[in-house]
Protein backbone atom coordinates (compact mmCIF):
# COMPACT_ATOMS: atom_id res chain seq x y z
CA UNK A 1 0.00 0.00 0.00
CA UNK A 2 1.33 3.62 -1.07
CA UNK A 3 2.24 5.19 2.33
CA UNK A 4 -0.51 8.53 2.34
CA UNK A 5 2.34 11.18 2.77
CA UNK A 6 2.05 10.71 -0.78
CA UNK A 7 -0.95 10.93 -1.78
CA UNK A 8 -1.25 13.89 0.78
CA UNK A 9 1.90 15.39 -1.15
CA UNK A 10 0.36 15.09 -4.44
CA UNK A 11 -2.85 16.93 -2.99
CA UNK A 12 -0.93 19.93 -2.15
CA UNK A 13 0.63 19.89 -4.97
CA UNK A 14 -2.42 20.03 -7.02
CA UNK A 15 -3.78 22.62 -4.79
CA UNK A 16 -1.00 24.66 -5.08
CA UNK A 17 -0.98 24.35 -8.82
CA UNK A 18 -4.78 25.97 -9.14
CA UNK A 19 -3.70 28.47 -6.52
CA UNK A 20 -0.88 29.60 -8.64
CA UNK A 21 -3.43 29.76 -11.40
CA UNK A 22 -5.87 31.94 -9.48
CA UNK A 23 -3.11 34.01 -8.42
CA UNK A 24 -1.08 35.06 -11.55
CA UNK A 25 -4.09 34.36 -14.49
CA UNK A 26 -6.49 36.82 -15.53
CA UNK A 27 -8.26 34.96 -17.89
CA UNK A 28 -11.71 33.84 -16.40
CA UNK A 29 -11.69 30.28 -17.81
CA UNK A 30 -8.59 29.59 -16.31
CA UNK A 31 -9.54 30.78 -12.98
CA UNK A 32 -12.22 28.34 -13.68
CA UNK A 33 -10.05 25.79 -14.55
CA UNK A 34 -7.77 26.49 -11.42
CA UNK A 35 -10.61 26.36 -8.93
CA UNK A 36 -11.22 22.71 -10.22
CA UNK A 37 -7.38 21.78 -8.92
CA UNK A 38 -8.23 23.09 -6.11
CA UNK A 39 -11.64 21.40 -5.40
CA UNK A 40 -10.34 17.83 -6.71
CA UNK A 41 -6.60 18.48 -4.62
CA UNK A 42 -9.03 17.80 -1.66
CA UNK A 43 -11.35 15.17 -3.25
CA UNK A 44 -7.46 13.38 -3.69
CA UNK A 45 -7.49 13.81 -0.03
CA UNK A 46 -10.95 12.45 0.81
CA UNK A 47 -10.22 9.33 -1.10
CA UNK A 48 -6.91 8.85 0.21
CA UNK A 49 -7.82 9.05 3.88
CA UNK A 50 -11.13 6.67 3.22
CA UNK A 51 -8.78 3.61 1.66
CA UNK A 52 -6.01 4.26 5.18
CA UNK A 53 -8.86 3.78 7.24
CA UNK A 54 -10.81 1.53 5.57
CA UNK A 55 -14.01 3.56 5.56
CA UNK A 56 -16.09 4.74 2.34
CA UNK A 57 -17.17 7.67 4.00
CA UNK A 58 -14.40 10.03 2.30
CA UNK A 59 -15.15 8.04 -1.00
CA UNK A 60 -19.17 8.97 -0.69
CA UNK A 61 -18.30 12.53 0.06
CA UNK A 62 -16.01 13.40 -2.83
CA UNK A 63 -18.74 12.26 -5.05
CA UNK A 64 -21.34 14.72 -3.65
CA UNK A 65 -17.90 17.34 -4.25
CA UNK A 66 -17.69 16.71 -7.79
CA UNK A 67 -21.54 17.21 -8.40
CA UNK A 68 -20.68 20.43 -5.69
CA UNK A 69 -17.81 21.22 -8.70
CA UNK A 70 -20.30 20.55 -11.48
CA UNK A 71 -22.74 23.05 -10.04
CA UNK A 72 -20.70 25.17 -9.62
CA UNK A 73 -19.10 25.52 -13.41
CA UNK A 74 -22.23 25.64 -14.31
CA UNK A 75 -23.04 28.83 -12.90
CA UNK A 76 -19.13 30.09 -13.80
CA UNK A 77 -19.76 29.25 -17.26
CA UNK A 78 -22.48 31.49 -17.14
CA UNK A 79 -20.65 34.05 -15.49
CA UNK A 80 -18.18 33.82 -18.09
CA UNK A 81 -20.42 34.06 -20.92
CA UNK A 82 -22.40 37.50 -19.58
CA UNK A 83 -18.55 39.21 -18.66
CA UNK A 84 -17.85 38.22 -22.43
CA UNK A 85 -21.17 39.95 -23.84
CA UNK A 86 -20.21 42.84 -21.88
CA UNK A 87 -16.77 43.57 -22.29
CA UNK A 88 -16.01 41.15 -25.45
CA UNK A 89 -13.45 39.91 -23.26
CA UNK A 90 -12.86 36.80 -20.50
CA UNK A 91 -10.14 39.28 -18.45
CA UNK A 92 -11.05 39.04 -15.04
CA UNK A 93 -9.70 42.47 -14.17
CA UNK A 94 -12.05 44.54 -16.42
CA UNK A 95 -14.71 44.28 -14.39
CA UNK A 96 -14.13 45.96 -11.30
CA UNK A 97 -17.12 46.81 -10.26
CA UNK A 98 -20.67 44.74 -8.66
CA UNK A 99 -22.57 46.75 -11.96
CA UNK A 100 -21.82 48.26 -15.29
CA UNK B 1 0.89 28.82 -40.16
CA UNK B 2 -0.12 27.23 -36.40
CA UNK B 3 1.02 28.80 -33.36
CA UNK B 4 1.47 27.49 -29.99
CA UNK B 5 0.50 28.84 -26.87
CA UNK B 6 3.39 30.44 -24.79
CA UNK B 7 3.86 30.98 -21.58
CA UNK B 8 4.15 34.63 -20.61
CA UNK B 9 6.66 35.82 -17.97
CA UNK B 10 7.16 38.58 -15.91
CA UNK B 11 6.57 40.10 -12.78
CA UNK B 12 2.44 39.19 -12.78
CA UNK B 13 4.22 35.63 -12.54
CA UNK B 14 4.97 37.40 -8.72
CA UNK B 15 2.16 36.66 -6.30
CA UNK B 16 2.31 32.68 -7.22
CA UNK B 17 5.37 32.51 -4.98
CA UNK B 18 2.50 32.38 -2.56
CA UNK B 19 1.55 29.10 -3.84
CA UNK B 20 4.65 27.56 -3.50
CA UNK B 21 5.71 28.77 -0.63
CA UNK B 22 2.38 26.98 0.61
CA UNK B 23 3.32 23.87 -1.08
CA UNK B 24 6.97 24.09 0.35
CA UNK B 25 5.33 24.66 3.90
CA UNK B 26 2.32 22.01 3.47
CA UNK B 27 4.98 19.59 2.57
CA UNK B 28 7.15 20.36 5.17
CA UNK B 29 3.77 19.47 7.65
CA UNK B 30 2.99 16.66 5.79
CA UNK B 31 6.28 14.44 5.43
CA UNK B 32 7.00 15.49 8.87
CA UNK B 33 3.47 13.85 10.14
CA UNK B 34 2.53 10.33 11.70
CA UNK B 35 -0.57 9.05 10.58
CA UNK B 36 -0.89 5.67 12.58
CA UNK B 37 -1.37 2.03 10.99
CA UNK B 38 -3.42 1.77 7.87
CA UNK B 39 -6.20 -0.24 8.00
CA UNK B 40 -6.61 -0.55 4.72
CA UNK B 41 -10.20 -2.36 2.37
CA UNK B 42 -9.11 -5.92 2.48
CA UNK B 43 -9.13 -7.97 -0.90
CA UNK B 44 -12.39 -8.33 -1.69
CA UNK B 45 -14.19 -5.78 -0.39
CA UNK B 46 -17.41 -4.18 -1.67
CA UNK B 47 -15.80 -0.61 -1.45
CA UNK B 48 -18.45 0.15 -4.88
CA UNK B 49 -21.90 -1.00 -3.49
CA UNK B 50 -20.71 0.23 0.09
CA UNK B 51 -20.40 3.55 -1.03
CA UNK B 52 -24.34 2.89 -2.78
CA UNK B 53 -25.35 1.71 0.29
CA UNK B 54 -23.71 4.98 2.41
CA UNK B 55 -24.93 7.52 -0.11
CA UNK B 56 -28.95 5.96 0.60
CA UNK B 57 -28.73 5.21 4.31
CA UNK B 58 -29.09 1.84 3.71
CA UNK B 59 -27.42 -0.24 6.65
CA UNK B 60 -26.37 -3.19 4.14
CA UNK B 61 -22.84 -2.75 3.53
CA UNK B 62 -20.10 -4.51 5.17
CA UNK B 63 -17.77 -1.80 4.90
CA UNK B 64 -18.45 1.23 7.63
CA UNK B 65 -19.20 4.52 6.54
CA UNK B 66 -22.05 7.27 7.47
CA UNK B 67 -25.51 7.98 5.74
CA UNK B 68 -25.32 10.51 3.56
CA UNK B 69 -28.70 10.65 2.34
CA UNK B 70 -29.38 14.47 3.99
CA UNK B 71 -26.24 15.55 1.64
CA UNK B 72 -27.32 13.72 -1.45
CA UNK B 73 -30.69 15.38 -1.33
CA UNK B 74 -28.68 19.29 -0.72
CA UNK B 75 -26.44 18.67 -3.68
CA UNK B 76 -29.88 17.59 -5.32
CA UNK B 77 -31.40 20.80 -4.99
CA UNK B 78 -27.37 22.61 -5.56
CA UNK B 79 -27.46 21.28 -8.98
CA UNK B 80 -30.88 22.33 -10.07
CA UNK B 81 -30.55 25.60 -8.45
CA UNK B 82 -26.92 25.72 -10.83
CA UNK B 83 -28.81 24.27 -13.79
CA UNK B 84 -31.44 27.04 -13.47
CA UNK B 85 -28.43 29.46 -12.87
CA UNK B 86 -26.87 28.90 -15.78
CA UNK B 87 -29.87 28.67 -18.17
CA UNK B 88 -30.81 32.18 -16.83
CA UNK B 89 -27.65 33.96 -17.15
CA UNK B 90 -27.29 32.55 -20.31
CA UNK B 91 -30.54 32.67 -22.57
CA UNK B 92 -31.31 35.25 -24.88
CA UNK B 93 -34.79 37.03 -25.29
CA UNK B 94 -36.62 35.89 -28.59
CA UNK B 95 -35.65 38.80 -30.83
CA UNK B 96 -31.74 37.55 -30.03
CA UNK B 97 -30.49 40.08 -27.45
CA UNK B 98 -29.40 39.10 -24.68
CA UNK B 99 -31.28 39.37 -21.39
CA UNK B 100 -30.09 43.00 -20.52
CA UNK B 101 -31.45 42.80 -16.99
CA UNK B 102 -29.06 40.65 -16.00
CA UNK B 103 -26.43 41.17 -18.06
CA UNK B 104 -26.30 45.02 -18.37
CA UNK B 105 -27.54 46.01 -14.43
CA UNK B 106 -30.45 47.21 -16.09
CA UNK B 107 -28.86 50.05 -18.71
CA UNK B 108 -30.69 48.79 -21.43
CA UNK B 109 -33.68 49.19 -19.70
CA UNK B 110 -33.19 52.53 -19.13
CA UNK B 111 -32.14 53.26 -22.04
CA UNK B 112 -35.53 52.07 -23.79
CA UNK B 113 -37.33 54.38 -20.91
CA UNK B 114 -35.68 57.60 -21.59
CA UNK B 115 -34.99 56.94 -25.28
CA UNK B 116 -31.51 56.83 -24.98
CA UNK B 117 -31.15 60.12 -23.12
CA UNK B 118 -28.53 59.98 -20.22
CA UNK B 119 -29.40 62.03 -17.34
CA UNK B 120 -27.06 64.46 -16.61
CA UNK B 121 -25.67 63.54 -13.52
CA UNK B 122 -25.34 59.96 -12.45
CA UNK B 123 -23.56 58.78 -9.46
CA UNK B 124 -23.09 54.85 -9.53
CA UNK B 125 -21.90 55.53 -13.07
CA UNK B 126 -19.42 58.24 -11.77
CA UNK B 127 -18.13 56.11 -9.16
CA UNK B 128 -20.77 58.14 -6.51
CA UNK B 129 -22.38 56.45 -3.07
CA UNK B 130 -25.82 55.97 -3.97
Amino acid sequence: MVPVQWYLLLAAAVFCIGLFGILTRQNALLFLMSVELMLNAANINLVAFSAYWGNVTGQTFSLFTMALAAAEVAVGIGIILVLYRNFNDVDVTLAKEMRW
Amino acid sequence: MTTKPELRTGSHLLPGLAAVVLFVVMAVAILRASFGDPQGFGPDAPITASIGYAMFNLDMGTIPGEGMLVAFEIIDAVLVAALVAAVLLARREQDGSVVALLADGGREVRDHLTDGERPETDAVDEGGDR
